[in-house]
Parts: C-alpha cells; structure tokens; sequence
C-alpha cells in the first residue's frame, strides 16, 4: 500500500478597499504591504517551521516521499518577504523524493473560461517552477481540486500523465478511493481520488477536543492507514494545516515529525509521491461530466459560483477579459488574471451551514460578502477603464 | 407602564416600541395599565387602558421630543414634577411590575414600585449623553440616572447602548438586559420601478442624526449618479441649517426635504426607496433602518448604531468617514445584483425575530425582576 502525502501552497492576492469613489485615481487595487504581512505571518507560523520538518524528515527517512503545489502568487510573495522559503523549497525538490505539480500560476477559476486562457496559465505556472525550483511537473491538479472528464482531456493534451481529484462517492459510484483510475474521456490521464475521510481527519479534525478520536497520534494514524485496503492512501491537504490552521501548541507540527516513524511500524506502507503513484496499475475508468472540487459538503463549485454576487461578478470579470485581451498589454493581462483567484469568489460566498459556514468564515477577508463583491466590482469597473483607454490609444 | 409618547403621537423609536411591545404582552395574556403624561388621540390597544393626569388643553404638545428641541417640549420642571408625584400616587393594585420608560417619569414610577413593593423595570431607548451629543441637561440625568439606580432590572436596547449604561451610569452590567426593537412582518414591498434612483434618510433632524454626513456623501455621489434623488424626511431643529448645507453644496434639484410623514407616506417612501441611508453620530437603536430592511431596501448604516449590531446584509460604515458613505451609496446605485442581495438578505434578518420575541424578552425580564433581589 502506498501512502501519498500532497500539500498545497497558496497565497492569494488579496484586494485593498477600492471604493467606488476611488475609480479613476491611481490607487492600486491591491494592499500589498497588508498581503506581505498576512504572509509573513503565516511563514513563522507555518512555512518556515513545517518546511524545517519535512526536511529533516527527509534526511532521516530515506523512504519518505512527499508532493507539492505552488501557486505562482505563493511565489511572488514569498520572494518579496520570505525568500528563505523558496530557497527551503528548493533543497527539498533537490532530493528528488518531492514532486510539484502542476495548476494555474494565479490558482484562477481559468478553467471555467477557455481551454487556451487555462492552457497559458498552467505553461505561466510551468515555468515559474522550473525557473524558481528546478522542477518539472508531470502531473496537473486544478484550482480547489476541480476534476472534470473535460479538464482530463486538457490534461492528456497538454501531455500530464494524471490528475489529482476528490475520491467523492457520488463519481466513484461504489468503488474505493484507494485506487488509481483513468479518464473515461482521456484514458492516458491517471486519477489519483483523495482519501477525504483520512485527510480530514488531518486537515480539520486534528485539534477538535470535541472529535471523539481526539487526540490524533501518528501511531493511531499509522494503524488506520495500514488498516485501510487498497493499492494506494491519497492524503491531500493544504499545506497551511501545518501550523496555521492547527497552531503549533495542537502538536500538529510533532505529528508531522513523526508520520514517517509511524508508517515505518507497518512494513506493508510505502512512501509515494504523486508520480511514483500513477505507475499503479488502473483500476477502471472514472466518468466526471459536471465538475465536482473537495470543498464543502456538496462537492461542488458553489463555493465560488453558488449565488447571484458570485456568477454576477465572474460574469463581468469574463467581458472585462476580452477587453483586456485586446489591449494586449501584459501588466493589465496579470492583474485581470490575479483577479480571477478563486479566493475573490469565496470571499462572496453567502451563509452556509453547520460545518461549512465556519471554514468559510476562517477564510474570507472581508467582514461580508457584499463587502467582497463591491469591492471586486469597483476594481473590477476601473480595470475596464484602463482597458479600454489602452484599446483606443 | 409609565411612558411618554403612543401612536400616532409619536416623534421616536419610543412611541413605536411601547405600542408594539404592549400588543404583545396582552396577547401573550398580560394586562397593562399605561400612564401618559398628556391626554389626546390614541391608537387603542384591547387590555391597554391608559390613564393621565390632565386634560389636553392644558398639555398639548404631542411627544417626547418636540420639533424644536427642547427635551421635554416645552415643559417646565414644575410640570415633569407634578407628573412624576402623580405617578407615585396612582393606586397600583393588582400590579406584578412597574416598567418605566426613559427618563422623565422614573422618580414617580420608583415611589410606585416601593410603596406596593413591587419592582421596577426600566427600558432606556437613548441616554441625555447621546440626545444630547455630550451636552446633557443635568435635570434629565439626575433622572437618568436615579432611574438606572433604582430599577432593579434595566433593558437597553442594544448591546452599545448597554456599554454606554455601565460606564456612563456605573450600573452592574449583570443588572442590564439587551432587546432590540423589532419590525412587524410585512410583505416584501414591490420597488417603484421606471423612475430615478432614490436614496433615502429617514428620521428627526437633531444633531445626533448627522444628516449633513448624507448631504456631503450625495454631494460626491450626485456628479457620477445623475439619476439619484436624495430624499430626506422628517423634521426637527437642524432643518435651516442643513438647508442652507444642500444650497451651498450645490444640491438645490438633487435633495428634497419632506417634513414629517405619515405612516402611509413612510410607507410609499420605502416602496420608492432603493437605497436607505442611516448617518446617525449616535443612534442608540434605529428602529427606521429595521423598517426599511424589511421592505427589502438595502441599508448602509454607521457602525455605533444599535441596528448594526444585530443586522446581516447592510453596510457598516465609521459615522466620520463621507467618502465611505458616498462610496457605499454610488455601489449600490451602481450593482444592480447588489441590491437584490443585500435587500434580500436584510429583509430576512430584519424580519427573524418580530414583536413577539421581544415581548418573551422583556417578560423574562419581569420574571428575573420580580424573583431578584434589591437593584
């Protein structure tokens, strides 16, 4: 039985208050000095700590494999406030026991526009990371784990051996996320499904006193682990579970120390990465015809397009685009594309329930989503402007 | 009950609360015995029987807080005096609670409660600091004050008008009880459509109300919004001045000034209304933001005001900030998906909890009076 452990790491972009008033002045869209502090923040908390673990686990464990994504506005921000992450990055990618993947350099909602908008954004990502971490990536996972029979065939023809996906009941009809599938539209792509129930046992429950499993050791971990069936475990998380999500004091970082020791107690687990995974042999084909993401209960994108504020806005967003595109100039092209981070959309998202509504209370950055989409629509009004002065010019 | 002000003589958030909060009670199987200062016409309530002290001729004036100011309306110490001695006579038999409201009948009403041992309840709708803007009349305050310290509960009606009250008058935070005012249940009202975009300020025209931060925010919206029309209704002392405000900001055809409104009138206002608007420096509650979220107006209103605190789907904006006001105004003129969202999901929250709820509030209240020790 493999293990895959997949950590993803993104900082979006966010906006500063742009009022309606301040339409036509020069006040930039976006608040950089509050992102680099967010940021910094988070490196203390999480990346630096949680990096300085996997490395020395690494060093420890010949037989530990890990895979990460990097957003390229991780990168940019890292680079601005903490480039020491990047260069951690680095020597880890070095052992060549990590894999990074590949996704849209803006973690966009790209894929919802046009295959050629998404197919530039990935080769955008694609050589941020060969140029900053000597990678290169073979497999491809979508913003918020979106998967689609669609997105498996952009896969196969931008030449990905295989997709990351949630190992969601209502796709695999029966079968056990413990297997690699492929595309029932694009056989050549390699589904990995992610193992919800053990990941989040990791990502969300891991410092509720209330969980009746609590406290989560490795040692108890391992033991569920070995004891699930299957050819392969996905355990795909964000990378700020480490740290940010569950503070240090919750022994979270301790239990990351201490995951490859834990494994080793069963000798049928064995370390993967992502790639190393997809040479399992398929277990059948998957058919996904309406996108399906690993958020909130349903699975799907309403997270980012479930209400009027949210489809309103990505609407204008995808006409302020094709003015953009004819302005041809690339500084507006770059912030027309940070605008299209998912986490603008999510901060739009309105009530929720039970479990749901608290992670996406944790996660917005503004008090309200009316807030979000005002804001959103007013910086979103002034880009059309500068859009349309440069396509008249 | 001891009040003031019953409709339709009402200038304030008051006269609205003891009405609705009386139909309540008497529904829920209370009887209530309401004493008013001034005698005149009244909307009766069965199981409200109201009793005053003297005849309308001699007392005339029709609320509160009159059109020119004045706390008190003209009255004379003498005269809140001989009131309060009338209510510290009345024979009280049968009663379990004596509920005072505000501050001019508390010296009466706390006599009351003690000579029949019963206790004291006091609503504060808004404090002599806040009316005011820190310049209280130390008559009113003694009031206040001698109210807060006697009664042996004290409601507020929101949760920053409770703060106010353990600072300001030192009284026990455990003693004070939050309920809001509610807004009954109407059908969501049908915007007029087809004519010009109208932002609406409803309320007196005191100090505390900041109408002129609405002048200047639709001053810096007028230019980019050519179709808005600023409406504000309401009257009191502020007219001239925030007259002269719009002239000299240029707002001449832009603003209409109403006066006071009737109920219907108000009512077709917030049917007209697309965007409502609440400035106020100080507003303890805001009982006219509530009603314009009920009829599905998106509101944009300062943060110190009691309806922010418990409101989803409006803006909250620093009382200070104009260009915010103004900004928060021209979004909502401008997204027509904005203004759906934010009526709709205010209209939800206005209307969650209604009188009733308030009523079993303020009975709990009663109970955790009658059963508590001495204030």
């Amino acid at each position: 039985m493999k293990i895959v452990l997949y950590l993803h790491m993104h900082q979006p972009w966010r906006l500063g208050r742009f009022r309606y008033l301040d339409l036509g002045s020069d006040r930039p869209y976006i608040d950089e000095r509050r992102n680099l502090e967010i940021f910094r923040g988070i490196a203390d908390r999480c990346y630096r700590p949680a990096l300085a673990r996997i490395a020395k686990a690494l060093a420890e464990y010949p037989e530990f494999r890990l895979s990460l994504s990097v957003t390229g506005t991780f990168l940019e921000q890292a680079e601005r406030t903490a480039p020491d992450v990047i260069d951690r990055l680095r020597e880890i990618v070095a052992t060549h026991r990590v894999a990074l993947l590949s996704e849209t350099y803006y973690h966009s909602l790209a894929f919802l526009l046009s295959p050629p908008e998404l197919a530039e954004e990935v080769a955008q990502h694609r050589a941020a990371l060969r140029e900053r971490l000597g990678a290169a990536p073979r497999v491809l996972r979508m913003t918020e784990l979106a998967y689609s029979d669609e997105l498996a065939q952009f896969a196969a023809r931008e030449r990905f051996e295989g997709m990351l996906m949630e190992g969601w009941e209502g796709v695999l009809k029966g079968r056990a996320p413990t297997h690699v599938y492929q595309s029932i539209a694009a056989p050549s792509v390699g589904l990995l499904p992610r193992h919800y129930p053990l990941s989040d046992d990791v990502g969300f429950r891991f410092s509720s006193a209330g969980w009746s499993e609590y406290p989560l050791t490795s040692e108890k971990y391992g033991r569920w682990i070995a004891a699930t069936p299957g050819d392969v475990v996905n355990l795909f998380m964000d990378f700020e579970t480490f740290g940010e999500h569950h503070p240090a004091s919750s022994g979270i970082l301790d239990f990351l120390s201490a995951l490859p020791g834990a494994m080793r107690a069963h000798p049928g687990l064995d370390w993967a990465t992502v790639e190393e995974a997809l040479a399992l042999p398929r277990a059948g084909p998957v058919s996904v015809p309406v996108t399906i993401s690993w958020a909130d209960q349903n699975r799907d994108l309403g997270a980012w397009l479930g209400n009027d504020l949210q489809r309103s806005a990505f609407e204008a967003a995808k006409k302020v685009g094709q003015i953009v595109r004819r302005s041809g100039d690339p500084e507006l092209l770059d912030i027309w594309r940070k605008l299209l981070t998912s986490d603008h959309f999510y901060y739009m998202y309105v009530g929720g329930h039970g479990a749901d509504a608290g992670v996406h209370q944790y996660f917005n950055s503004y008090g309200n989503p009316y807030d979000a989409y005002a804001n959103y629509m007013n910086v979103l009004t002034d880009l059309r402007r500068h859009a349309l002065e440069r396509v008249a010019a | 009950m001891v009040g003031w002000e019953w409709p339709p003589s009402h200038s304030g958030g008051l006269g609205v609360h003891v009405f609705e909060l009386s139909q309540e009670l008497v529904r829920l199987g209370h009887r209530i015995t309401f004493l008013l200062p001034f005698d005149g016409e009244r909307t009766p309530v069965d199981g409200v029987e109201f009793r005053t002290p003297w005849s309308p001729e001699a007392f005339p004036y029709p609320g509160a807080y009159d059109v020119h100011g004045s706390p008190g309306g003209g009255w004379g110490e003498t005269d809140i005096y001989a009131f309060n001695e009338w209510i510290a006579g009345y024979p009280a038999k049968g009663f379990d609670v004596v509920h005072a409201h505000d501050w001019f009948g508390t010296v009466g009403a706390s006599r009351l409660a003690g000579r029949f041992g019963l206790p004291l309840v006091l609503t504060i709708h808004s404090t002599e600091y806040d009316r005011s803007l820190d310049h209280p009349w130390t008559e009113i305050l003694a009031r206040e004050q001698f109210g807060i310290d006697r009664a042996r509960r004290v409601i507020a009606v929101s949760r920053h008008l409770k703060a106010q009250i353990v600072k300001r008058y030192h009284a026990r935070p455990e003693k004070v009880d939050v309920v809001y005012n509610a807004v009954r249940p109407t059908g969501r009202l049908s915007p007029l459509t087809g004519g010009r975009k109208i932002v609406l300020c409803l309320g007196r025209l005191a100090a505390m109300k900041a109408v002129d931060t609405f002048l200047r925010a639709a001053a810096r919206v007028a230019a980019t919004e050519p179709s808005a029309l600023f409406v504000v209704a309401g009257e009191g002392p502020e007219f001239p001045r925030l007259l002269r405000l719009a002239v000299s900001l240029g707002l001449g055809e832009r603003v209409l000034f109403l006066g006071k409104v009737t109920d219907e009138e108000r009512t077709t206002l917030l049917e007209a209304a697309t965007v409502y608007v609440l400035p106020s420096v100080v507003e303890p509650f805001g009982i006219a933001a509530l009603e314009a979220m009920a009829a599905g107006v998106p509101a944009i209103v300062s943060k110190t005001s009691g309806v922010a605190e418990m409101s989803e789907g409006v803006f909250t904006v620093d009382f200070w900030d104009v260009e915010e006001f103004a900004s928060r105004i021209a979004e909502l003129l401008a997204y027509p998906t904005l203004r759906a969202a934010m009526g709709e999901a205010g209209r939800i929250s206005a209307t969650r909890e209604g009188w009733e709820e308030r009523a079993r509030q303020t009975i709990e209240v009663y109970h955790r009076a009658i059963s508590g020790g001495r204030p």
